[in-house]
């Protein structure tokens, strides 16, 4: 029966008796005798009968025993002629027809919801909304009609009354409504102090517990890329979470040095780091750890020290996603467990010494917001400025710092405590220099006076101004550099600046750099700056400090008073002067250095990092777009990173645990979104050779490669010398059988990327370094030549490892995430010497071995769908699905992968990787694309170690680091020349 | 744009294995536009087409022609290039000039060892100017 008709028949059956059918009612008395129970049970319930109105007599024999129920006036049928009663007792057929009678009569009665009054009208009565003027009625209908539509009045007026239950847009809008509201949508996700201008603009994406803008809403990649190459692009890092140590330098140095290790590259003890006057970068290991347990790259600053004090200060910057690892970890060397109750905070600094605000009040923040805007209202005296709780990293209660009593080291977290821009592109520092004013001087007047501001307090001190006067110089220089790339890379200056917000243009302008020929004396400060970079104490801020901080933030002139104070001034559009007192900022300029590995584009993507106190991002962040950068999110740092080829964090770290659950998140994005396709238009992977689309088995790949080469050592001892490629790659096959037991026989230890500086030159000069399309040689300084006996002796060391790599592709193409790196055959590389695109090896399309399991899947779950009448056809439609299917028929398949046999993809116990397709796999890409800086398709990714020195071992000279791309998608392998970049 | 080489005589001795050298992008000026910064990474003949539209679709009475280090030859090679071409109409005018180079030399052991050094060196530069002379 088809909905409709079960929804007319329910329809008219409402206003029945529940014993009495309203068509049946002869027959329900009649069939009483011979199924008396059915004929009750099945009260007001649609029965199963047939539901043609003029059911053939046949049928009805059929069906009449089953249901008992029977449409229609049957007096005829001889059948039943048998089967009437015998007997009839009088009561019980009147009461059954009086119940009949009393239906009849209040369905006649009572006019139904849908029902009309007109509706009793005949058509030729009828007139063009009737319903809405009720006069176009006959007077006997009117009154009865004008109840209807007051009824129906009220019942609109009361459904508008539940959904008006939110106040009007006004009250919504109101300004403490909305922080509200703001409080409530960032309990989960926190809002960096952008977010309202990111949220009008881009797509916002939820990450790490933060609301992050990924990318605009507007098409910008070229023009976003050009202003990285040629002005200056703007991003908010804000959600970079920033630790704090404190403790004796030859401690903290004796605490950290654990977690480093020098053959990766310069640790936190380097030279010029310490000093204060660069920030470093460093990989950071679980403690003793090196060269396995990497948690992830960090940046770090050391405050200057001031004059014999040992006494230091370093901020480490983090990733959202390792400080969960990173915190304990610093913990832990620096034996800092007791977390520090914020009231008796009994500091070093004195700058502690003001409560730390978000523990204490946490207990009123989580009930009741409410309550908590009303005492910040007492507490503050005027509107509360937009609140931050907490962070996205940590919830409210934990505690921000630990203090050791062996070691006296403090660690503090800072996360949101500062806010971090980041400029790319090679104007960034004029865009800052146009932006930025030195802080200027105040006053006698209020020299005199005592303050609670920091500046005038500052200004009276006349050591500190003769700093601040250096800093400026040196701001001022910044104007006379054409190029970001001109600067020593990391270099930091502090400073401090007037509000921004008084100097703001009327209209955006693009800021250009102003060069023009300058003063013998200022040409040699300028290139002093370049040569040495900024002097050590012209690196010390304010920002530093957290009283400081908190009286900048606490201070800062609201909107609201700037415009009011704008709108006073003498001439409008006029600045302010004198400059308010509260409008001075303490920051912190940090140079980033562009793309320093490689011979080409040196120096891209340059930049500076903009920290500021907490509470300042808005005023810095509308003077810098005012200055005409463009504004990248989330992809842009991505982009950022890959055309400066370096790895980025956490998308290419996958020993580390951030970068080992982003893998996992990243696969599952990825296959939701591939079952999303129906399965004919899925691409299959397993046709494509693919055993992994969606993520990269690098354990596997690794554990692999450590068998061929055991296994190919024997060999090499057992037969001649020669291998070949193809020789090993029969190598490979016969291992791929015997790779279980192996396995079985010696655990392998977990892979690891290779960091080592050292064996990282050596083996980019096995490369041949070439520029980046291959077509010229690099000079590369002298590597000691690759021979069996070398590449022993560096497999001993870095074995079940894999290393950083970019592969520029030689003819067209663009590689995709996860392209496969191949090894070439030798008649391979013979057709690179022919230069059409078309000559390009390709891969046998491979053989689907799961479609009959598919198949009989399918059949067996069509077989099963019958029985199972709830799933009916929908289910079966859904089938593709294969996790709902349960059949048991082959019970040794289903146990193995039922649940994950996915269309197109293979299932779960993969078999060998690298000798799956016709050329050995090497590794995958983790980020590929056409680089705009490179003109061609470029990819990132990793390759084993091992694979790679067999593969360069064996290959002629002039087509050393020649490799085949190929990506999940395609059948078509790609020339790409390997690089390693130190 | 410059396409700047290692100088074979280096001032300050040095051992490759201890130190990194990082060559530092040259000093630039503001370009205007009739500017042409020759390099060694661009296809000869699309340097010489650039020229070639500058000076006459472009409407540039005059252009200037810079190259350094490497690329002083293609440079010049340029410039001759464009006068042949023009059956004399066009002339040159050449000036050299001397350009200070920055790198960087991180050390391989960054601490206590060695601090990083910065050293400047000297490249020859050639700022060749190719014009229409006057009518009279």
């Amino acid at each position: 029966m088809s909905a409709a008709k079960v929804k007319m028949r329910e329809k008219k059956m409402r206003n029945q008796p529940p014993s009495v059918q309203y068509p049946f009612g002869e027959l329900s008395v009649e069939g009483r005798p011979h199924n008396p129970a059915d004929g009750l049970a099945s009260g007001g319930g649609v029965a199963d009968g047939p539901s043609d109105s003029h059911p053939a007599t046949e049928r009805l024999k059929s069906s009449h025993y089953r249901s008992g129920w029977v449409r229609g006036h049957q007096r005829d049928g001889g059948n039943y002629a048998k089967e009437l009663p015998k007997c009839i007792s009088a009561g019980g057929f009147a009461r059954a027809r009086a119940a009949e009678v009393n239906a009849m009569l209040k369905a006649v009665s009572k006019t139904t919801g849908s029902c009309h009054v007109f509706g009793a009208l005949p058509k030729h009565m009828r007139r063009r909304a009737m319903s809405h003027n009720t006069k176009r009625l006959p007077r006997r209908l009117r009154d009865v009609a004008n109840r209807m539509r007051e009824k129906s009045l009220q019942a609109g007026s009361k459904k508008k009354k539940e959904q008006a239950k939110s106040k009007s847009r006004k009250a919504r809008r109101r300004h403490g409504n909305l922080l509200l509201e703001f409080n409530r949508r960032q309990r989960k996700n926190v809002w960096l102090e952008t977010h309202i201008w990111h949220a009008k603009r881009f797509h916002m994406v939820k990450k790490w517990g933060y609301c992050l803008g990924d990318r605009p809403t507007y098409k910008c990649y070229r023009p976003c890329y050009r202003a990285m190459s040629t002005h200056c692009l703007l991003q908010d890092l804000s959600y970079y979470c920033c630790i704090e140590l404190q403790g004796e330098e030859d401690k903290l140095l004796a605490a950290l040095s654990q977690l480093t290790s020098k053959e990766a590259g310069p640790t936190f003890a380097a030279a010029l780091c310490l000093s204060g006057q660069r920030q470093g970068s460093v990989v950071v290991y679980r403690a003793g750890c090196y060269p396995s347990q990497p948690l992830g790259s960090v940046t770090f600053l050391w405050r200057p020290s001031t004059q014999g004090s040992t006494h230091r200060q370093l901020w480490i910057w983090a990733h959202p996603t390792i400080k969960q690892d990173l915190l304990p970890e610093l913990q832990s060397v620096c034996q800092c467990c007791e977390a520090v109750v914020p009231p008796v905070v009994p500091l070093v600094i004195p700058a502690e010494s003001t409560p730390i605000p978000e523990p204490g009040e946490s207990p009123e923040d989580k009930p009741m917001p409410r309550t908590k805007r009303k005492q910040n209202c007492k507490d503050a005296g005027g509107p509360p400025a937009k609140k931050i709780l907490g962070d996205g990293t940590r919830s409210l209660t934990t505690p921000v710092t630990w203090r050791s009593s062996s070691t006296g080291i403090v660690i503090n977290d800072l996360t949101m405590e500062i806010v971090r821009y980041r400029l790319i592109g090679p104007q960034s520092h004029s865009v800052l220099a146009e932006t930025l004013e030195a802080a200027t001087d105040c006053d006698e007047v209020n020299k005199s006076q005592p303050s609670t501001l920091w500046w005038p307090e500052h200004c009276k001190d006349e050591s500190k101004m003769k700093l601040h006067q250096l800093q400026a110089d040196i701001f001022h220089i910044l104007k006379g550099i054409y190029s970001t790339g001109e600067l020593p890379s990391g270099t930091v200056l502090g400073l401090a600046v007037d509000d921004p917000r008084l100097t703001l243009p009327t209209k955006k302008v693009k800021a250009l750099p102003h060069v023009q020929q300058i003063q013998e004396e200022e040409e040699e400060k300028r290139r002093e700056l370049m040569l040495r970079g900024v002097p050590q104490h012209c690196c010390q801020s304010f920002l530093w400090e957290k009283s400081v901080r908190d009286n900048a933030t606490d201070n800062k002139i609201s909107e609201q008073d700037l415009n009011r104070m704008r709108s006073e001034v003498l001439v409008p559009g006029s600045r302010l002067s004198p400059t308010p007192l509260q409008g001075r900022v303490p920051i912190l300029l940090i140079h980033q250095p562009g793309k320093q590995l490689g011979h080409e584009m040196r120096s891209w993507g340059a930049g500076w990092d903009l920290l500021l106190p907490k509470g300042w991002g808005m005023a810095f962040w509308v003077p810098l777009v005012y200055r005409g950068v463009h504004i990248g999110g989330l992809n842009m740092s991505l982009k950022h990173a890959q055309n400066k080829g370096t790895p980025h964090f956490p998308h290419d770290y996958p020993d580390c645990p951030a970068g080992i659950r982003f893998q996992e998140e990243q696969e599952i994005d990825l296959l939701v979104k591939f079952k999303r396709r129906p399965p004919a238009k899925r691409t299959n992977y397993i046709k494509h050779g693919c055993l992994a689309p969606f993520r990269c088995p690098w354990q596997q790949l690794a554990e692999e490669w450590e068998l061929i080469t055991r296994e190919g050592g024997k060999e090499r001892k057992s037969a001649t010398e020669t291998q070949t490629t193809s020789n090993a790659n029969a190598v490979m096959e016969e291992e791929s059988t015997s790779q279980l037991d192996n396995a079985v026989m010696k655990p392998l230890s977990h892979f690891t990327v290779l960091r080592d500086r050292k064996s990282l030159k050596l083996l980019s000069g096995w490369c041949r370094p070439t520029t980046s399309k291959g077509q010229r040689l690099c000079r590369a300084r002298e590597t000691p030549p690759l021979d069996s006996a070398a590449m022993m002796s560096f497999l001993t060391k870095c074995s079940m490892s894999v290393v950083w790599v970019r592969l520029s592709l030689l003819s067209k193409g663009k590689p995709e995430l996860h392209a496969m790196v191949c090894v070439p055959f030798t008649e391979d590389l013979k057709l690179l010497s022919n230069k059409s695109d078309s000559s390009c090896p390709r891969e046998p399309p491979h053989r689907n071995h799961f479609k009959s399991r598919m198949k009989r899947r399918k059949k067996s779950s069509k077989k099963a769908a019958p029985s199972s009448s709830d799933k009916g056809e929908g289910s079966d439609l859904s089938a593709p699905n294969p996790n709902c299917i349960t059949s048991a028929e082959d019970p040794k398949s289903s146990s193995e992968s039922s649940t994950d046999l996915v269309v197109g993809l293979w299932p779960d116990p993969l078999p060998s990787i690298t000798s799956h397709c016709s050329r050995v796999t090497l590794g995958w890409v983790t980020q590929g694309d056409f680089f705009l800086s490179a003109g061609c398709g470029e990819a990132l990714g990793f390759v084993s170690v091992t694979g790679l020195i067999h593969t360069l071992l064996n290959q002629p000279k002039e087509h050393r680091g020649i490799f085949l791309l190929r990506n999940p998608t395609s059948l078509h392998y790609r020339f790409a020349k390997i690089n390693i970049e130190v | 744009i410059f396409n700047n080489r290692n100088p074979r005589n280096t001032a300050v001795e040095m051992d490759p294995v201890e130190y990194t050298l990082r060559k530092r992008l040259p000093r630039k000026l503001p370009k205007r536009r009739n500017d042409v910064y020759v390099n060694m990474k661009t296809d000869f003949r699309a340097q010489l087409a650039r020229c070639q539209k500058l000076l006459e679709g472009g409407g540039h009475r005059e252009i200037c022609v810079h190259g350094l280090g490497l690329a002083i030859n293609r440079a010049i090679n340029i410039a001759l290039q464009l006068q042949a071409s023009s059956q004399g109409a066009l002339q040159l005018a050449a000036n050299t000039s001397t350009v200070e180079l920055v790198d960087d030399l991180e050390p391989e052991d960054p601490d206590e060892a060695g601090e990083p050094m910065t050293r400047t060196r000297n490249n020859s530069a050639i700022h060749i100017k190719v014009f229409y002379p006057d009518p009279q």
